[in-house]
């Protein structure tokens, strides 16, 4: 149960060694900054450097839509399970001193590709306009004169459209004056005409022609068909030049490590600057204070004071103070629970990091859910691939994987004990391609199948057990935190209560014959455990609303929380998930398998069998494993940290080299 | 007879917690997919929100598959049954059925409201699946019911 011990540091320097002590605080990545107690007055100041750093931030952005940009035209072909699995790769420091004396020019480049990535932005926005402007000139296209042609000196001229519904013939024969109308094209929704007339007559018969539903056809100054030929000219030459700028993008391909190393480079360096930005500075020195590791703190000290002119200072946290939280237990087996507990919350100032307890009851949890053996094998194959495959993995990733290695290790064992090997295949194939229903794989202690009111009573024996682990632990932290009073009356009596009924309900040979078990205890111990069960209860009666200075009032309180024990039935009940779960597991398995099997043996049999095994199985896998995280997670954080967990830690988040693609390795 | 109101419960089963489960998966996907629209990296975490609803639809499945094996409709020897005992399965899978449709759905606002949890605040995704999972606790628990009330009904005499 480790929280890692925190000190706070303090550090007074030069101004002069500002950026190498900074740098050298980035590079190791073990101290989180803090604002400090010193408050700018007369005397320091601080220094707001966050121009620069938003500055940085810009370009490191830019080269990250530059490298966007290369990669739409250049995609790195990584399979999906191999994108997964990558990590950051290492880059030597000397290139990285190389590639640093090149960043102008990476630079540079970046606003290349920019510029070319944004102007086939605006060609392909062209496209479309080019192409209405089209679509609007082709009814037109038989026409020989420009759209705004006027007419004659005697007469006028009108382009334009009816509506579909309007016979034009009509129309035209309803006018008094002469007119020319002449349809150059129909479609569903409209009549193109041209219309001439006399000029002395052109109001009235355009007021006409409106009235039936005429309107005016788009300006062109060329003749239509001549300008459909210039637009489609265009359109080419839009296109030809998407393609040369898509090919000068892609001829970018091998920059890619330096518009990663861009990316990276800036980001940190705004990193950098925002930490300067809450320093606070006189005219020669600079002030710097945080937390960091305690096991941490003498080599830094050690670098800082022969490197530098500076002065700096380690104490414990005092008693006010509330310093980040990192966890840290030896060994994977433990470890690699610590994000499913970051993700409820970090240990509070009063709380021990759970992780072991929860390691412990996570596998057989996950493993009683899951339970097929065959299942687990699978899942402890890949995730023994996967962390050997992985080069650099992010500690989330990794973790996340050896989580799952032990929980399919859990598996395997709850599914032979079980007797589950993908459900009941072992049986199916015999049967249907052998004629041997004889062989089956028997369960090493027995099938929940077979039994479930069995199976049911030991998962609220794992349930009564997880619950009284998280009792303890609670009275664990009364001990560690001197709280006698705490101890007896919020754990102690609990246990009297609870433990008490408990007995006394197995004492009742009813209930034991409808949990399954072989016989009940003996009557003898119904007494003892009844007395204990009522000091419990009075205990809680008389203490739970302690706080209370009026009689009145505290019994009431403590009548209400005697009224808690009606929580801890639904929280063992909850724990029938255990079995709901895992026969899920079983008979959804069955079913696939029987399914597969339903055209019997031989070859074509084989074939289907095959086909519905694997894609039967894969998808219940998948189902039921999620189910199993779900509702592991769900028993930890309900049932078990509502016993004694209270969290609210807040994170502990050095300054370092964040990147997103490298690793900086440095020289030894 | 009895045979047809045990393969009634046996679909019902199925049928109105697939229902339960399409509605809520549909639900919860289209909150996923304009997530991932803008966040393509939460993809994993939404598609985990988006399956929670789900189980619903697997456990009515079951519910069905192990009344239409007790009753040899799967084993191709269906056994006669009294009315009696017909309407003992269907009261059997009715848990399943009704809680299961109506849970599916309860279940898929909150994994929607999850969803929208994780795309401010990515880092919660711990806790943006455990609200969602509390849904679920009453379709399990209905899932049990039926699923000892049909492995109790073997021994009942027809």
């Amino acid at each position: 149960m480790a929280k890692v011990a925190m000190k706070h540091v303090f550090i007074c320097a030069l101004k002069k060694d500002r950026k190498a002590i900074l740098e050298t605080l980035q590079l190791h990545g073990t101290v989180q900054v803090v604002p400090g107690d010193v408050k700018p007055g007369d005397y320091f100041h601080t220094e707001d450097r966050t121009s620069a750093s938003l500055g940085f931030r810009q370009y490191s952005k830019k080269a990250s839509d530059a490298l966007g940009a290369v990669l739409r035209e250049a995609p790195e072909n990584k399979g999906m399970l191999e994108s997964l699995l990558a990590g950051k790769d290492e880059m030597p420091a000397e290139q990285f001193q190389e590639l640093i004396g090149r960043r102008d020019e990476i630079m540079a480049m970046v606003s290349q590709i920019l510029d070319l990535d944004r102007e086939k932005a605006e060609c392909e926005a062209e496209i479309p306009k080019i192409q209405a402007r089209r679509i609007a000139l082709d009814p037109w296209k038989e026409l020989d004169v420009p759209l705004n042609f006027q007419g004659t000196r005697t007469t006028n001229f009108f382009a334009g459209t009816f509506p579909a519904r309007v016979d034009v013939k009509a129309v035209s024969e309803s006018l008094k004056e002469p007119v020319q109308i002449r349809i150059l094209s129909s479609t569903q929704q409209q009549t193109c005409v041209t219309v001439i007339c006399e000029k002395k007559n052109s109001e009235a018969v355009m007021g006409q022609l409106r009235a039936a539903g005429f309107s005016k056809a788009p300006d062109s100054v060329d003749i239509p068909a001549a300008e459909m030929k210039k637009l489609d000219a265009q359109e080419e030459a839009e296109r030809a030049r998407i393609a040369e700028i898509r090919k000068q993008i892609a001829a970018f391909a091998d920059k890619k490590t330096e518009l990663k190393f861009a990316v990276d480079y800036y980001h940190v360096r705004a990193d950098k600057y925002d930490v300067i930005s809450g320093l606070a500075q006189s005219g020669k020195t600079f002030l710097l204070e945080g937390w960091m590791a305690a096991q941490n703190a003498p080599a830094l000290e050690k670098e800082l004071t022969q490197k530098f002119d500076c002065v700096l200072e380690l104490r414990d946290p005092k008693e006010t103070e509330d310093p980040p939280v990192r966890l840290h237990n030896k060994g994977s087996f433990f470890g690699a629970v610590e994000p499913v507990v970051e993700s409820y919350s970090l240990p509070g100032k009063n709380d021990f990091d759970p992780s072991k307890l929860v390691a412990l009851f996570y596998y057989v949890l996950f493993g009683l859910m899951l339970s097929d053996a065959a299942y687990g094998i699978i899942m402890t194959v890949a995730s023994a691939v996967a962390l050997k495959k992985m080069k650099n993995p992010p500690e989330g990733t990794k973790k996340f994987f050896q989580m799952f290695f032990y929980c399919g290790i859990s598996t395997i064992f709850w599914g032979f004990m079980q007797g589950s090997f993908f459900g009941d295949a072992v049986n199916v194939i015999a049967t249907t391609f052998f004629n041997r229903p004889d062989i089956a794989l028997n369960p090493i202690w027995f099938a929940p199948l077979d039994n479930p009111i069995r199976m049911m009573g030991f998962c609220f024996g794992v349930g009564l057990l997880h619950l009284f682990v998280g009792l303890g632990a609670k009275l664990y932290n009364c001990i560690r935190t001197k709280d006698v009073k705490g101890a007896i009356f919020d754990v102690v009596f609990w246990y009297m209560l609870v433990g008490g009924v408990v007995v006394i309900l197995l004492t009742a040979s009813m209930v034991t014959v409808m949990l399954g078990l072989s016989q009940p205890l003996p009557a003898s111990l119904r007494t003892p455990s009844e007395i204990i069960a009522a000091i419990g209860a009075v205990g809680i009666i008389l203490t739970g609303g302690r706080e209370s200075r009026n009689w009145f009032k505290r019994i009431l309180k403590g009548l209400y929380s005697l009224y808690g024990i009606t929580s801890w039935l639904s929280d063992i009940l909850s724990y029938s998930r255990l079995l709901a779960l895992g026969l899920a597991t079983g008979v959804i398995a069955s079913v696939f398998n029987k399914m597969g099997s339903m055209l019997g043996g031989g070859v074509l049999g084989a074939i289907v069998f095959i086909v519905v095994f694997v894609v039967g199985h894969t998808l219940n896998i998948l189902i039921n494993a999620l189910g199993a995280y779900v509702h592991t997670n769900r028993l930890q954080y309900v049932e078990f940290f509502g016993k004694f967990y209270e969290g609210g830690g807040k994170k502990f988040t050095p300054f370092s080299d964040e990147t997103k693609y490298f690793t900086i390795k440095e020289d030894v | 007879m009895g045979l047809f109101f045990a393969i009634l419960g046996a679909v019902c089963a199925a049928l109105f917690s697939g229902i339960g489960s399409a509605i809520g998966v549909g639900r919860a996907g289209q909150a996923a997919a304009g997530v991932t629209t803008d966040q393509p990296d939460l993809f994993g975490r939404v598609l985990v929100l988006q399956l929670l609803p789900g189980t619903q639809g697997i456990y009515g499945l079951l519910i069905g598959f192990i009344t239409l094996s007790q009753i040899g409709i799967m084993g191709g020897n269906a056994v006669e049954l009294s009315t009696a005992k017909g309407l003992m399965y269907f009261a059997a899978c009715l848990p399943m059925a009704l809680v299961g449709l109506i849970s599916a759905i309860q279940q898929a606002n909150a994994a929607v409201s999850s969803i929208n949890m994780v795309s401010k605040s990515p880092d919660q995704f711990g806790k943006s699946m455990i609200f969602p999972a509390m849904v679920e606790t009453y379709a399990i628990l209905a899932l049990l019911i039926s699923i000892l009330a049909i492995f109790g009904l073997a021994s009942v005499a027809a």
